[in-house]
C-alpha cells in the first residue's frame, strides 16, 4: 500500500513543481546562450535578466517544494480530501510514511534540478576552475577533498529542510487538534517546534562545552578555533538533527494515530 | 456479532457536548434510516465510525473491532462534500479507488456512470456540484461492502433525481449488506428503510422496525417524526 | 411490476394487498415460477426485506408456495385463488356501498344506479 500511497503523493508533488522545474531550466539555458554570445551589450544584459530569473527560479523550486508539501498535507490529512485519505484501509503510519518520504524524495529532486540548471547556465571551465580556488583553500583545512566538502555541506541544509519540514507537520497536526484556528495554531505551533529544534541544538552544545573549554571558546571568544573541533561539531549537528528527525517522525506518527478531527 | 456497536459514545467539541451517550447497534442485512433535523448529531456519529473523528468517550466497534483498517475495508462511505481531488478525471478517480479497494468494481462504477450519462474523461472542476455528488454516490455504491453509510445522499439534489438515487441504491446495494442513510428528507426515503433510527440533539430517542412504527403509531414515519418533534 | 405505496401505512401490507390482486387477478399465473425476493423488490422498489415479509405473508395465506431448490411458485389451487378473488370483491364492494351511502344512497338505490350506468355503456 505504501507503494501505491506514494505513486500519488509524488505525482501531486510532482505535477505543480514541474513548472517551476521547467522555468528554471528554461531560464538556465537561455542564460548560457544569450551569454555566450559575444560583443553585444543587449545579448549580454538580456543575459543576466535571464540568469537572475534563474537563480530566482531556483529559489522558487525549494520554497515551492516545501510550502507545496505543507499544503499537500494539510488538504490530503485534514482537508476535504481527506475524506477519502482517512478512509482508505490503510495505517495511518503508512500514511504518514508515504508524506515523509514523499517530502525526502522531492526535495532530493529539486535540489537535483537545481543542480542541473546551474551547470546548463554556468558550466565553464573558467567557472569551474574559481570554484575550485575558492573550495580548496577550506577543504584542505578541513583535511577533505571539495566534493565531500560539498556533499557534507548539501547533508546538513537536507537535514535541515526535512526538519523544517517535519516540524510543519507536527504543527499541522496540533494545530488540527484545536477547535478553531486550526490553520493559526498550525503556523503557530510549526514554528514553535522549528525553534524548539533549533534550541535543543544549542543547548546540546552548551552543555557539552560546560565540559569542553575548547567548546566554550568557541562561545565566548572570538579567536580563530581549530579545525578539528569545528569538525566535531559539525559531526555532532548533523547527529542531533538526524535524532531529532527520528523523534520527530515518532512523535508525529503517536500524535496521529490518536485520529483526526475534521469538521 | 453486531455489524455496528456503538456502547455508551459521547462526543464533545470544546464545550458543546454534541453526542450524548450514544447507544446502537446495526444489525446486518438491514436498511437503517438516521433521522434528525439538521445539526443535532447524524453526521457526527457518522465521522466517528468512519475514523473521521475520534470519540470524547465510549467505544465504537464494528464486526467486535475497533474502527480501523479491517472496518475500512467493509464499509463504504458517501460523506456529504465533495471530496475528491477536482483537478482528477473520472477515470483517474476509478483507478484511485481500484488501487486502494480491493472490492471496488471498476466495470460497475464505469456502467453505472454511463447510465448517468457522465463522460468519464472530464475533469471534476468541469462538472457541477450535482453531477459530482452522483459521481461520488456511484463511487460508493461500486464497493462490494458490509456496510453502506451515506451521509444525506439527497442533500442538494431535485425531487426527481431522488427517486433515481434511491433507486441506485437499492439497486446496487451488495446482497446480505447493510445500508445506514442519514436525511432529514424522510418522507422521500422511508420506504425503503427497514429501521429507523431517531435522533435528537445528540440522542438517540428511538430506534424500531419502519414497519411496526407505522403500525403502532398509525402513520408516515415522517409524521411520527413531525409529531415528536414538533417542526 | 409497478407499485404505489402509501407511507402512512406499513409498506409490507401494501405489497401483500398489491400481489394479492395480481395473483386473483391471474396477471400472474397459476403456478408460475415468482422471481427471487431481491429481483421483485428491485423491480417494485422496495427494500428486499420488506419483500421478503410480504411474501411470508402470502405464504401463510397459501397462496404461494415455497420448493426448497426452486424458488417461489404461485399456488396451483383454482378454489382458493377463487375464494381470495372474491374476498378482494367483497371488500371493495363494501366500500363502495359505505361510500354510496355517505352520498344519500340506499342498497336498492345503488344497483338502479349501476344498472343505468351499465345501460349508458
Amino acid at each position: 500500500m505504501l507503494k501505491k500511497l506514494l505513486k500519488y503523493d509524488l505525482k501531486s508533488i510532482f505535477k505543480f513543481l514541474i513548472i517551476f522545474y521547467s522555468l528554471a531550466l528554461f531560464f538556465g539555458a537561455l542564460t548560457r546562450i544569450f551569454l555566450s554570445i559575444e560583443n553585444s551589450l543587449m545579448m549580454n544584459i538580456i543575459g543576466q535578466i535571464c540568469s537572475g530569473t534563474a537563480i530566482s527560479m531556483m529559489f522558487s523550486i525549494l520554497i515551492n517544494n516545501l510550502m507545496r508539501l505543507w499544503v499537500n498535507f494539510k488538504h490530503n490529512l485534514y482537508g476535504d480530501e481527506s475524506y477519502l485519505t482517512h478512509t482508505l484501509p490503510i495505517e495511518k503510519r503508512t500514511i504518514y510514511a508515504s508524506k515523509i518520504i514523499t517530502a525526502a524524495i522531492t526535495l532530493f529532486v529539486s535540489v537535483g534540478v537545481i543542480g542541473l540548471t546551474l551547470f546548463i547556465a554556468y558550466y565553464s571551465k573558467e567557472n569551474v576552475e574559481l570554484l575550485k580556488n575558492m573550495l580548496l583553500p577550506v577543504a584542505t583545512a578541513y583535511g577533505s577533498t571539495i566534493v565531500k566538502l560539498l556533499l557534507a555541506f548539501l547533508f546538513i541544509v537536507f537535514l535541515e529542510f526535512v526538519n523544517a519540514l517535519q516540524a510543519g507537520y507536527t504543527g499541522i497536526i496540533l494545530g488540527h487538534k484545536m477547535n478553531n484556528v486550526k490553520t493559526g495554531y498550525s503556523v503557530l505551533f510549526g514554528f514553535g517546534v522549528y525553534i524548539v529544534i533549533q534550541m535543543i541544538v544549542l543547548l546540546v552544545l552548551l552543555i557539552i562545552s560546560l565540559f569542553n573549554p575548547d567548546l566554550m571558546n568557541l562561545f565566548i571568544t572570538n579567536q580563530m578555533v581549530n579545525v578539528e573541533l569545528l569538525k566535531g561539531v559539525i559531526y555532532l549537528t548533523t547527529i542531533i538533527y538526524v535524532i531529532t528527525f527520528i523523534i520527530g517522525y515518532i512523535v508525529n506518527v503517536k500524535l496521529f494515530k490518536q485520529g483526526v478531527n475534521v469538521d | 456479532m453486531e455489524l455496528v456497536k456503538c456502547t455508551d459514545v459521547n462526543k464533545k467539541f470544546g464545550k458543546k457536548h454534541v453526542l450524548k451517550n450514544v447507544n446502537l447497534t446495526i444489525p446486518r442485512g438491514k436498511i437503517v434510516g438516521l433521522l434528525g433535523k439538521n445539526g443535532t448529531g447524524k453526521s457526527t456519529l457518522i465521522k466517528l465510525i468512519n475514523d473521521m473523528l475520534t470519540p470524547t468517550s465510549g467505544e465504537i466497534l464494528i464486526n467486535g473491532e475497533h474502527v480501523g483498517v479491517e472496518s475500512k475495508k467493509i464499509i463504504s462511505y458517501l460523506p456529504e462534500r465533495t471530496y475528491l481531488d477536482k483537478t482528477n478525471t473520472v477515470d483517474k478517480v476509478i483507478e484511485y479507488f481500484e488501487d486502494f479497494y480491493e472490492n471496488f468494481d471498476s466495470v460497475k462504477a464505469r456502467k453505472l456512470l454511463k447510465d448517468l450519462e457522465l463522460d468519464t474523461k472530464q475533469k471534476l472542476a468541469k462538472m457541477s456540484k450535482g453531477m459530482q455528488e452522483k459521481v461520488q454516490l456511484v463511487l460508493a455504491m461500486s464497493r462490494k461492502a458490509d456496510l453502506y453509510i451515506l451521509d444525506e445522499p439527497l442533500g442538494g439534489v431535485d425531487p426527481a433525481t431522488r427517486d433515481y438515487i434511491l433507486d441506485t441504491i437499492l439497486t446496487n446495494f451488495n446482497e446480505g449488506a447493510s445500508v445506514v442513510i442519514s436525511t432529514h428528507l424522510i418522507a422521500d426515503i422511508e420506504r425503503i428503510l427497514d429501521e429507523v433510527i431517531f435522533i435528537d440533539k445528540g440522542e438517540i430517542i428511538l430506534q424500531s422496525n419502519s414497519d411496526e412504527l407505522r403500525k403502532k403509531e398509525n402513520g408516515s414515519i415522517d409524521e411520527i417524526f413531525r409529531r415528536m418533534f414538533k417542526c | 411490476m409497478k407499485f404505489e405505496f402509501d407511507n402512512n401505512i406499513p409498506i409490507y401490507i401494501q405489497l401483500v394487498e398489491q400481489l394479492k390482486i395480481y395473483i386473483v387477478s391471474g396477471k400472474i399465473k397459476l403456478g408460475e415460477r415468482l422471481l427471487s425476493v431481491r429481483d421483485l423488490a428491485l423491480q417494485t422498489k422496495v427494500n428486499p426485506n420488506t419483500m421478503q415479509k410480504a411474501l411470508m405473508e402470502l405464504e401463510a395465506l397459501g397462496l404461494i408456495y415455497t420448493e426448497r431448490t426452486n424458488g417461489k411458485f404461485v399456488t396451483n389451487d383454482q378454489k382458493l385463488i377463487d375464494k381470495y378473488r372474491k374476498e378482494c370483491a367483497d371488500e371493495l364492494s363494501n366500500k363502495y356501498f359505505i361510500s354510496m351511502e355517505s352520498l344519500g344512497f340506499d342498497k336498492i338505490e345503488v344497483m338502479e344506479y349501476l344498472k343505468n350506468l351499465g345501460g349508458d355503456k
